[in-house]
């Protein structure tokens, strides 16, 4: 950074015409440069190569002066290094996590396997070359679909039903799924209550609705979890799914803000028409503010596809009705501390599908969240 | 409300509208009054009736899911209600009085618990400042205060991640091809779930793990608080001392910042979008002038795209400490529950929902330890706010 404030600086004195230096330089510091405009000062040799090596990367000074052009590619060279550098940062951890899940790390006949903690690269011992009969490279994959819930030690399931990761997985995507599409649509309706409808008491309600954000989470956890009990939402799908079909304040927000930038006389076109305001609301509205929606829509469904924390709480971790995430940590608690490359592989699994749609909408999604200036 | 009640009065048909907005969002109610009286403005009752139809849900659910729960951990924290009573909740909540918290014994024979004395219906909030908990079974101490320790010490992240997420904002921002890759990359973590993450972390920050490996090959056991001051890092073993035992707020100092670390990394792609979008917003023309005049790079950064970033910056410090009170999971699965590294939440946690740890769950000493933390997390950002409106002065 101070550098690269450095060579800005320079930059900047390098366009002040040479002059106005010189005469600004005696009168700053008077005693430490007696020398005059007139007189040109001399510098040591090393000086001057110094100078010479300086303004080949770009920064001026006292003897040399450097273009501007040089300047602003070696300041582009630095922030690509810089960028590259955290970028590095930010996905290596990814990298570790697939590398690491193919990591060979059960015991097994020949005694041979690999520890996941020497792994810095790629796993001394892979799935690829584990070298065992039956060993395939998607090895802790099929651990994970298979044996995934069972107990290490007496195989059994630890849920009573035929239980699997798979049933995870697929509560998961309903869990995901469901309460994201329905909510969505939820919120824009009271979006465009909010945005374009004139009715009496919308800016308390909008207030009301507001101060809610307020209200932290987990200060009503405890209340939530005794009135879901008391409903009997507890330990099934239902504590995962209906909460989230009332839509989400935030994403009505967001999606307001949206719709107060699109223009209201199409709204009042389709009125003389003789459009209903609920026809108006799927034929233009939901058409027309898809960006935000679908913006919203991916963003909540990630929430949701991450969210532990409800079915830790709200759901016993003998029940069928866990998710995935809830799954792996099970899953976790039931391996031993030396072969985690099954947990690593499910970790993997857990991130590939909100991958993938963050890769495929990433423009949407980054649109969306710089023009919102939202955080999640 | 009376000043919109006056203004709608005013206007030649305005029918019911107060009643309207008593009525709240009972829409059966709306529409005879309206037909009663004339002239019907149509388009008005259609702009009451579908304003109130399209936000019915999303009231509904707020009212349901997030105010009828605060009201209810507001009345719960003064009473007893463990899920092991037979009690209903409504019942309960019906007879406050009756049920508020009561010192009460174990009948031995049927188990249930039976109230002695008379109400004390503070008793939850007396248990959230007071509880005392030994450590080393020696040393007693306020658990409360040692979570909030902890707490607040995570907060560290929050300038740290500013700074970084600010710094690499500006790189962004500069006028280089690929800047929208970089922003994909650096927000990856965001989108990915914590648990993967801990996970991964937890084998990365282990003794003979990745991060040792690249500190030059110390044996340092992150995420197993030990006092770090009579830790030898390189040989990883561990000179006893009672006074530094003793100190245990210098305990668990390396798997702080362990939690530290990951929740930077984690949160640092939102906020550099944040500041990618605000710094796209600074007056080009300003920057401009500001160069002309001889202002260097130092002087534009602080002097005219601080000014414009400002809200965007408060916004941000706001919502983190909002976030970071309610830290709770990534201590947990890191560490596990540990005096010396858990968040307030856990106690949220371990006094009200866990059915593990306690014989019962017990609702009532939950939504007081969160009623505790709404008010904290209440005070600070009117605190913060009262920040903003002084510097404005």
């Amino acid at each position: 950074m101070k550098e690269k404030e450095k060579k800005e600086l320079e930059e900047l004195q390098s366009q002040v015409p040479e002059t106005e230096v010189a005469e600004a330089a005696p009168e700053a510091a008077p005693e430490a440069a007696p020398e005059t405009a007139e007189t040109k000062p001399e510098y040591s040799k090393f000086r001057y190569a110094w100078g010479a090596c300086l303004a080949f990367f770009g920064i001026s000074s006292k003897t040399h002066r450097a273009s501007k052009k040089r300047a602003k590619l070696v300041l582009d060279i630095a922030t690509y290094i810089v960028l590259i550098f955290g970028a590095f940062i930010m996905v290596y951890p990814f990298w570790w996590m697939i590398a690491g899940s193919f990591a060979f790390t059960s015991s097994n006949a020949s005694g041979s396997a690999t520890t996941l903690t020497s792994l810095v690269w790629w796993p001394s011992l892979n799935t690829f070359n584990a070298g065992e009969t039956g060993i395939h490279p998607f090895y802790n994959y099929a651990i994970v679909f298979t044996k995934g819930l069972q107990n290490p030690e007496t195989g059994t399931q630890i849920f009573a039903s035929n239980f699997n990761y798979w049933r995870a997985v697929g509560n998961n995507l309903f869990y995901s799924i469901v309460p994201v599409v329905v909510g969505v649509i939820t919120s824009a309706s009271a979006a465009f209550a909010f945005a374009k409808i004139e009715w009496i008491g919308r800016n308390q309600v909008f207030f009301f609705l507001l101060a809610a954000i307020m209200v932290p989470g987990p200060s009503i956890m405890a209340a939530q979890y005794a009135m879901y009990a008391a409903i009997g939402f507890t330990n099934s799908w239902l504590v995962m799914v209906i909460p989230g079909l009332f839509g989400s304040i935030m994403t009505a927000f967001f999606i307001r803000q949206f719709l107060f930038g699109m223009p209201t006389s199409i709204i009042e076109a389709a009125k003389i028409d003789g459009a209903g305001y609920f026809r108006i609301f799927c034929q233009f509205i939901l058409p027309l503010a898809m960006p935000a929606i679908m913006a919203q829509g991916l963003l909540s469904f990630m929430g949701c596809w991450n969210n532990y924390v409800g079915s830790f709480i709200f759901i016993d971790p003998t029940n069928e009705w866990i998710n995935l995430p809830h799954a792996m940590t099970i899953m976790d608690s039931n391996t031993t501390a030396t072969d985690k490359a099954p947990v690593i592989a499910a970790s993997v699994v857990c991130i590939i599908p909100v991958l993938i749609l963050f890769g495929a909408f990433q423009k949407t999604i980054i649109g969306s969240l710089m023009l919102t200036g939202s955080k999640e | 409300m009376e000043e919109f009640y006056s203004a709608s009065a005013a206007e030649a048909d305005a029918l019911t509208d107060a009643d309207v907005v008593d009525s709240s969002a009972e829409m059966e109610e709306v529409v005879p009054k309206k037909k009663e009286r004339k002239p019907i403005n149509q388009q008005k009752l259609q702009d009451n009736l579908w304003g109130w139809i399209f936000c019915a849900p999303l009231i509904i659910g707020t009212v349901w899911f997030v105010y009828s729960a605060f009201v209810m951990a507001l009345m719960l924290s003064f009473t007893n209600y463990d899920m092991s009573t037979n009690l209903s909740l409504g019942t309960v909540l019906g007879n406050l009085g009756k049920y508020a918290y009561k010192a009460s014994t174990i009948d031995p024979e049927t188990g249930i618990a039976i109230p002695v004395g008379s109400g004390d219906a503070l008793h939850w909030y007396k248990e959230v400042f007071t509880h005392t908990i030994m450590l080393d079974k020696t040393y007693p101490a306020n658990e409360m205060g040692l979570h909030l320790f902890n707490t607040v010490f995570y907060m560290i992240g929050i300038p740290i991640g500013m700074i970084l997420s600010m710094f690499f904002a500006v790189c962004m921002s500069r006028d280089i091809k690929g800047g929208n890759v970089f922003r994909v990359l650096y927000y990856i973590p965001c989108v990915a779930s914590t648990i993967s993450i801990v996970y991964t972390f937890r084998i990365m920050f282990s003794t003979d793990g990745v991060m040792n490996k690249l500190f030059g090959g110390i044996s340092l056991n992150w995420l197993n608080p030990v006092n770090p001051l009579t830790w030898n890092i390189v040989t990883g073993s561990q000179t006893p001392n009672a006074f530094m035992d003793s100190t245990y707020w210098c305990q668990g100092l390396v798997s702080k910042a362990v939690i530290v670390i990951m929740s930077v990394w984690k949160g640092l792609g939102g906020t550099i979008i944040l500041y990618v979008a605000g710094l796209s917003g600074v007056n080009a023309a300003t920057k401009e002038a500001a160069q002309i005049d001889g202002a260097n790079g130092w002087q534009i950064f602080w002097k005219v795209m601080m000014p414009d970033l400002y809200p965007t910056i408060f916004y941000n410090i706001v919502t983190s400490v909002i976030g970071g009170m309610q830290i709770y999971m990534e201590p947990v699965l890191l560490c596990g529950e540990q005096i010396n590294t858990s968040g307030y939440v856990s106690l949220v946690y371990r006094y009200g929902l866990n059915s593990d740890k306690m014989s019962v769950r017990n609702p009532s000493a939950g939504a007081a330890y969160g009623m505790v933390l709404a008010v904290m997390i209440f005070v600070m950002t009117l605190f913060q706010f009262w920040l903003d409106s002084r510097k404005e002065d």
